[in-house]
């Protein structure tokens, strides 16, 4: 259908200044006007300043078109509707006047939406996002399609910001409050039908009909589509004693979670329960307020930073540009994993879920069987947390081929070897993978700790043996170090770290030393808590002191989680490998001795009793203090000396080359880690500690204790005024 | 010979495990497809080049229509490969097979995944029509006083189920159970209780005594939210004996019979799968077959005595091949009951038979002892109706290949009143 266009007088002069086209306009036979999202050359729609100003003179056009009866808003992109504001923009205001701009054409952009007196649908398809979705708040109505790419929410807070374009003023007017701070302070973002359930979406419908069913409905119902009654619980929300009731619980809840670290959590809190008493303007007053304080913050900016380093790790091709150019090999259909254990059958799981098939290989029936169980205990999981339909589920089951014989391995695009942990058992097994496999398959091993070098060379083909390290659980870990030995082919290195990205993990390319990267930063922090309990320092002081720093589970705690057999051997296989300023505790083994396995035995340095329930720490732990010296030590002390080893092991992997820049080492933490990630990783914190204060600490402390000797990388820095980042 | 072969490059099974056991919970769906991924995993054939998929299904599940088709996707065979499901009854199976020889004869494929597959636990309970009327008038039922006048038509009897295997197992033209149909040859041809449970004795000593050839055919079943694993048949009795077996009552003729559950097949879950495919296509791809099909008859007879439709459908492969019983090295004739066999052992060496009922002058041949069944046959192992043709094919072709011999022929009767009969060969 070819209807003529009428220009406007903002268009013309748009096309005079050739600004590109980001929102087309087109308007029916039945006069609805339709504004379609679609950026030129990009998968994406994204708010940007161009983006705000053409939808304003869109709104000039409509607002001078009488004869108009409706409008639809949508877009044409394949798997995003708008997803939301350019964080680059964003974070690149210089000033905070920049920031205020923004802020300001956005409201009032989407203030002016809102005004517009005739019907607004939002046609909804793809990732609705943040300003995306708060630009559908404006409208009367949203629609979505069921699709599993619409995905519909404001996550500002995982950002440190708050929804400022109308967000945190509309959606609790829109939904009622509890369900909004529901869904803003946890930064949620839900599929079309829970979207729907809880009343951010007003109807579902396929893509293929989403406009088409505006139009009805905005032809059918008219006026009546701007009027939305307020529901009595709303409305009671308003109430005074009842706001600040759910205000004050709510604001419990936060701080016992956040501990004060997530700033734009609380924020958003007061925002939100304080704007709903008031108008839309003062409330959104009360937004741009908050975002311009949140926005300086040095909070704000480090999650900002991951969220860049994220979206990096998912473009990252890992090699030279000239390699990753050269060879075209499509994705990766087949793979083998040999071991189904924890880790293997983790792995297997994962990739089955991304349409890949796998061959699990074990050596008998019963560790496959067991495998398999494990396996079918997350899909289950998954299907009661509507991640995946029960359909999903089997057909990922399906795709698992368990085999407890040798069987040809020609056609794996990749295999992951995650058997145990033994260099003589890995070199036997990689030379018969060797001889299995095809010409063009990677063999890599899940290895946390044995030398990937070493292992090639059991194989004829060293060049295409490589690591990737998943991280436990699988399914739940985003992080996958890739390995490179000395003699993988980067071409190998490339389709490791696709294969990575292919299946929704995010990689880090680092080299093959002890521990790799992220191991290597987090064992001198598990064995110096280690070293502080058997000194006498209480338990709950070194877990409660690093739960204050931001880490997401205190160190002995999370020694227990790992299994106290674990740490021990991971840490005593580290520790032998840098003997000069690692050693590991004794209490490990004494525990172990006693059969405190940590969560697996029941017993650890707590005692984990039901599921769910809060572990307590074990009342006869005392008796495994071995010396007294860090008993008098205070929580500040503790957590100092914790600290301070992982930005020296941290800065120590950029030394070392494990990888090339102080980016990837702050990413792996906290991917690998959860390492407070307000914080923006060690190596951030350290730059905005200070360096020379860092060195300095440390060469105190080293004066009775040698490990705590700043590496030399650390000592130039701070001498001579530099820091780890540029700029 | 100048026709082309069919050759079978491998093949694997599920374990054959007793009604309402150990894979009691798993429809044929999932028992085919089980057996087709292991077949997959296991020659590391691309699925991608598969012609087709054919299957043989008796009880085929009313969620699962043309199951060989749910088989192969799930199974992960590409969408673009095609897939059938064939029933002839106890020779399904070998129909998957045939099916996939006259296909590549015509040129109309040359790789084919083929097998049988059936779960005899699984074969629903139905509704007497009756019952049905009166449900479909609730469904269509608009007003409360329609909906309860529907309710209120219901009779204890409407629920009494049908037992869909009961069915499946009696003769609709002739009206007799298969069992019955055993009773007769018996009477007939004089074959004694003694001698049937004689028989039956030893197909379970067979079987216990090949456990581990057997357990070469078998890909291992982890019956899903279990940690168990089913690696072997469960159907052999190691401590069966002649006293136990003359205990038990006849089943279809409770006065005068003497065909008991001991002497008859067990009703058994199950599944088989093949990879076969023209040995042209075979040398191309680099693989070695363990065998090759080189003939093969389906011929009718009387319902009430399907139990000789081996002996019509060896005499007519014969015919057809030109190859005479006494070259098989290796012999198959399922052991629908034991009375049956014996009945056709009985046949086949008789001019009088012969000349009788198969238009020639002398008796098709005899079969030593030592060639028939020689490891258990389906009263040990079972016999799951739709999987079993297949199942003959794999297990004699690896016997074949153990005792080097030539050729092996493979038979089953037929309910209904047919037989099949296959001729394999090795290289």
């Amino acid at each position: 259908m070819i209807v003529p266009r009428t220009e406007s007088v903002t268009e013309v002069i748009r096309k005079v200044q050739d600004m590109p086209e980001l929102i087309r306009r087109h308007v029916t036979d039945d006069q609805i006007c339709v504004l379609t999202f679609d950026r030129p050359d990009s998968a994406a729609n994204i708010f940007d300043k161009a983006t705000l100003v053409d939808l304003n003179n869109h709104i000039n056009f409509i607002l001078c078109n009488s004869s108009l009866k409706g409008v639809v808003i949508t877009s044409a992109k394949k798997s995003i509707f708008v997803a939301g504001a350019d964080l680059t923009q964003l974070s690149k205001a210089k000033t905070p006047d920049e920031l205020r701009d923004m802020i300001e054409l956005g409201q009032s952009v989407f203030n002016r939406l809102a005004m517009i007196n005739i019907p607004s649908v939002a046609a909804i398809h793809g990732a609705c996002v943040g300003g995306g979705y708060e630009v559908c708040l404006a409208c009367d109505y949203r629609i979505a399609s069921p699709d599993k790419v619409t995905k519909i929410g404001l996550p500002e807070t995982q950002l440190g910001i708050v929804p400022a374009w109308g967000g945190s003023t509309r959606l609790p007017r829109l939904i009622g409050l509890p369900k909004a701070l529901d869904i803003i302070l946890g930064g949620k973002t839900l599929a079309a039908k829970p979207a729907l359930k809880c009343g951010m979406i007003d109807d579902i419908a396929p893509r293929e009909y989403l406009v088409e069913k505006a139009c009805q409905l905005i032809l059918k119902r008219g006026a009546k589509l701007r009027v939305r009654p307020t529901k009595f619980m709303h409305r009671l929300a308003k109430v005074g004693p009842v706001l600040n009731f759910i205000a004050k619980k709510v604001q419990k809840q936060v701080l016992q979670k956040t501990r004060g670290h997530y700033p734009a959590i609380t924020k958003a809190l007061e925002v939100v329960t304080q704007g709903l008493t008031k108008s839309i303007d003062a409330s959104l007053v009360l937004e741009r307020d908050a975002i311009l304080e949140l926005g300086s913050t040095e909070a704000c900016r480090n999650l900002i930073r991951i969220f860049f380093l994220q979206e990096r790790a998912k473009k990252l091709s890992g090699v030279a540009a000239d390699v990753a150019a050269e060879s075209k090999v499509g994705p990766v259909k087949r793979i083998t994993v040999v071991g189904a254990g924890i880790m293997g059958g983790g792995i297997a799981q994962w990739a089955s879920s991304r349409d890949i098939s796998v061959i699990l290989r074990d050596i008998n029936h019963d560790a496959i069987a067991k495998g398999l169980s494990g396996i079918a205990k997350i899909y289950d999981a998954g299907v009661k947390r509507h991640a995946l339909t029960r359909v999903e589920a089997r057909a990922g089951m399906d795709r698992i081929s368990p085999s407890a014989v040798d069987v040809p391995l020609h056609s794996a695009d990749v295999i992951v070897e995650a058997a145990v942990e033994k260099m003589d058992l890995k070199k036997k097994l990689f030379a018969r993978l060797d001889e299995l496999a095809g010409p063009n398959t990677i063999l890599a091993s899940n290895t946390s700790a044995l030398s990937i070098s070493e292992i090639a060379t059991a194989t004829k083909h060293p060049e295409r043996v490589i690591g990737i390290h998943f991280f436990n659980p699988v399914h739940r870990m985003q992080l996958v170090e890739v390995v490179v030995g000395r003699q993988t082919a980067p071409e190998v290195v490339r389709r490791a770290v696709k294969f990575v990205q292919q299946i929704g993990k995010l990689p880090v390319v680092v080299r093959d030393a002890p521990g790799f990267l992220v191991n290597r930063i987090l064992m001198p922090y598990l064995i110096e808590a280690g070293h502080l309990f058997e000194n006498g320092a209480r338990v709950e002081d070194v877990d409660e002191c690093m739960l204050e720093f931001g880490m997401p589970m205190g160190p002995l705690r999370l020694i227990d989680e790992v299994g106290v057999d674990v740490s021990n051997h991971v840490a005593a296989d580290l520790a032998s490998k840098f003997s000069d300023r690692m050693h590991c505790p004794d209490v490990l083994s004494k525990m172990l001795a006693d059969q405190l396995l940590g969560k697996k035995s029941g017993k650890g340095f707590y005692v984990h009793t039901k599921k769910g329930r809060e572990p307590v720490v074990n009342p006869r732990i005392d008796k495994y203090h071995s010396g007294t010296s860090c008993a008098k030590l205070t929580r500040d002390e503790l957590q100092t000396r914790m600290v301070l080893l992982m930005i020296n092991e941290s800065a120590r992997c950029l030394e070392g080359g494990i990888v090339d820049e102080a980016a990837d080492v702050d990413f792996g933490m906290i991917m690998g880690t959860g390492f407070a990630p307000f914080l923006g990783g060690p190596l951030r914190f350290a730059d905005n500690v200070g360096l020379p204060q860092v060195v300095a600490e440390m060469k105190r402390l080293a004066d009775e204790e040698p490990r705590f000797t700043p590496c030399s990388l650390l000592q130039t820095l701070a001498g001579t005024g530099q820091t780890f980042y540029k700029s | 010979m100048n026709t082309p072969r069919l050759v079978i490059i491998d093949g694997v099974r599920t374990p054959f495990s007793k009604m309402g056991t150990d894979l009691a919970r798993l429809g044929p769906e999932e028992l085919g497809r089980i057996a087709v991924n292991a077949l997959l995993t296991k020659t590391g054939l691309n699925p991608a080049l598969i012609d087709e998929v054919i299957f043989g299904c008796v009880g085929q599940p009313a969620d699962a229509a043309n199951v060989a088709r749910v088989i192969a996707l799930r199974a992960g065979i590409p969408e673009h490969v095609p897939a059938f499901t064939v029933h002839r009854n106890c020779a399904s199976g070998c129909e998957a097979v045939t099916q996939a020889y006259e296909k590549m004869l015509a040129g109309r494929g040359e790789i084919f995944v083929v097998g049988g597959t059936e779960s005899m636990s699984q074969v629903p309970l139905l509704y007497i029509h009756q019952a049905a009327a009166k449900f479909a008038k609730l469904a269509r039922a608009k007003s409360i006083g329609q909906r309860l006048g529907a309710m209120l038509s219901f009779r204890p009897a409407d629920f009494k189920p049908r037992i869909g295997l009961q069915l499946g197992l009696t003769d609709p033209v002739c009206g007799l159970n298969m069992g019955e149909t055993a009773e007769i040859l018996a009477r007939e041809y004089g074959v004694t209780r003694d001698k049937q449970d004689a028989f039956a004795l030893e197909s379970h000593a067979r079987a216990i005594a090949a456990r581990d050839k057997l357990d070469e055919e078998i890909c291992p079943i982890y019956p899903p939210s279990t940690r168990a694993v089913v690696s072997s048949d469960n159907g052999p009795r190691k401590e069966q004996t002649i006293a136990a077996l003359t205990k038990l009552k006849p089943v279809f003729d409770r006065k005068n019979g003497t065909v008991t559950a001991g002497n008859s097949s067990q009703i058994t879950d199950g599944a088989v799968a093949l990879l076969v495919m023209s040995e042209m296509k075979a040398a191309e791809l680099g693989m070695t077959p363990i065998g090759a099909m080189t003939g093969y008859a389906y011929a009718g007879c009387d319902p009430q005595r399907m139990g000789l439709g081996p002996v019509y459908a060896i005499a007519e492969a014969e015919r057809r091949t030109g190859i005479t019983l006494d070259h098989a090295d290796v012999v198959e004739i399922n052991e629908a009951f034991a009375a049956q066999v014996i009945a056709c052992l009985a046949c086949l060496k008789s001019d009088e038979f012969a000349q009788k009922h198969l238009k020639r002058d002398h008796h098709v041949g005899k079969i030593p002892k030592d060639v028939l069944n020689v490891n258990g046959g389906a009263i040990a192992l079972g016999h799951p109706v739709g999987a079993t043709g297949a199942r003959l094919i794999l297990t004699s072709l690896k016997e074949l290949n153990r005792r080097q011999g030539k050729r092996a022929l493979i038979s089953l009767c037929v309910g209904g009143g047919q037989g099949a009969a296959i001729w394999l060969e090795r290289n």
